[in-house]
């Protein structure tokens, strides 16, 4: 039922894919000079983009048009896996309906024959709060073990 | 932080019967009793559930103090499906212009080996 389906749809799930294999795929998206070729819709141009690739690190860019003027964007690395996986958030700057709301990117690359296939999910903010807090828990974790750990060295 | 419209529908949305009595109301008006009957929880809980529903504007309750039938109210889903389609056509679009910047790197690859190879 397209009515029920809709209602449940405040996802979105783009897969594609592209002639190259997968470490190819990933720069495009890695690599600022690469990514100044290809980012925003018909009509538009990438004159800038800056990424501080890290989980943690952020990236900014804006996209421009002759109708829409300039677009800033800009978003923070969750996950990072060389040719397989990249998730970060990502939100306008600009005003409009979207602006400040982040969202979550989750793309990943598979090869197959020496093509690529991109899944590329893009889902509201709450999934970030909640993503958010599960990796402050961890880190926390991790402190705690490590203090444990130096304990233990000192022979305590 | 993070209080425009578009962000409490979408936390409204977050949750799987939420999403549940929306499709369940896609169908007509119905009472939280009707509401309440698919799902294996307690009738406060769907009313919890109904109020965030009701305070993004989702959903609208009818004025008889017994019944107060829910209604879906669709104003707010097209705004989000509003926002699924720019996104769609945004990306869409930029996919378009990946696959033709890997043509270009793809046929400047076969060219540089064809130079090399005269070489």
């Amino acid at each position: 039922m397209t009515a029920a389906r809709s209602v449940a749809d405040n996802e979105l799930l783009i897969v594609r894919t592209f002639d190259a294999p997968a470490s190819v795929v990933f720069s495009l998206w890695s690599s600022a000079e690469h990514m100044k070729r290809w980012m925003g819709p018909k009509n538009f141009t990438c004159p800038e983009m800056a990424i501080d690739l890290r989980v943690g690190g952020s990236y900014r860019g804006m996209i421009k048009s002759a109708e829409h003027g300039e677009n800033w964007f800009r978003g923070v690395y969750r996950e990072i896996v060389q040719d397989r996986r990249l998730v970060f958030t990502f939100a306008w700057e600009n005003e409009g309906p979207s602006a400040g709301l982040e969202t979550l990117v989750t793309i990943t690359f598979e090869e197959r024959d020496g093509k690529t296939v991109q899944t590329f999910h893009q889902a509201p903010f709450r999934d970030v709060e909640r993503r958010n807090s599960h990796v402050g828990g961890w880190s926390e974790a991790f402190d705690k073990q490590a203090a444990y750990a130096e304990k233990v060295a000192r022979g305590a | 932080m993070m209080h425009d419209p578009l962000s409490t529908t979408f936390s409204a949305l977050a949750d799987p019967t939420r999403r549940a009595i929306l499709a369940q109301l896609v169908q007509g008006e119905a009472t939280v009793n009707e509401i309440a009957r698919p799902f294996r929880i307690s009738l406060p809980a769907v009313s919890r559930h109904l109020k965030v529903l009701e305070r993004a504007g989702l959903i609208s309750r009818g004025r008889e103090a017994q019944w107060r039938p829910c209604k879906l109210e669709v104003q707010k889903l097209r705004a989000v499906d509003d926002w699924l389609s720019v996104y769609r056509r945004f990306w869409e679009e930029s996919f378009d212009r990946m696959a033709a910047y890997i043509d270009e790197l793809n046929k400047g690859a076969d060219d540089d080996r064809r130079k090399k190879r005269r070489r």
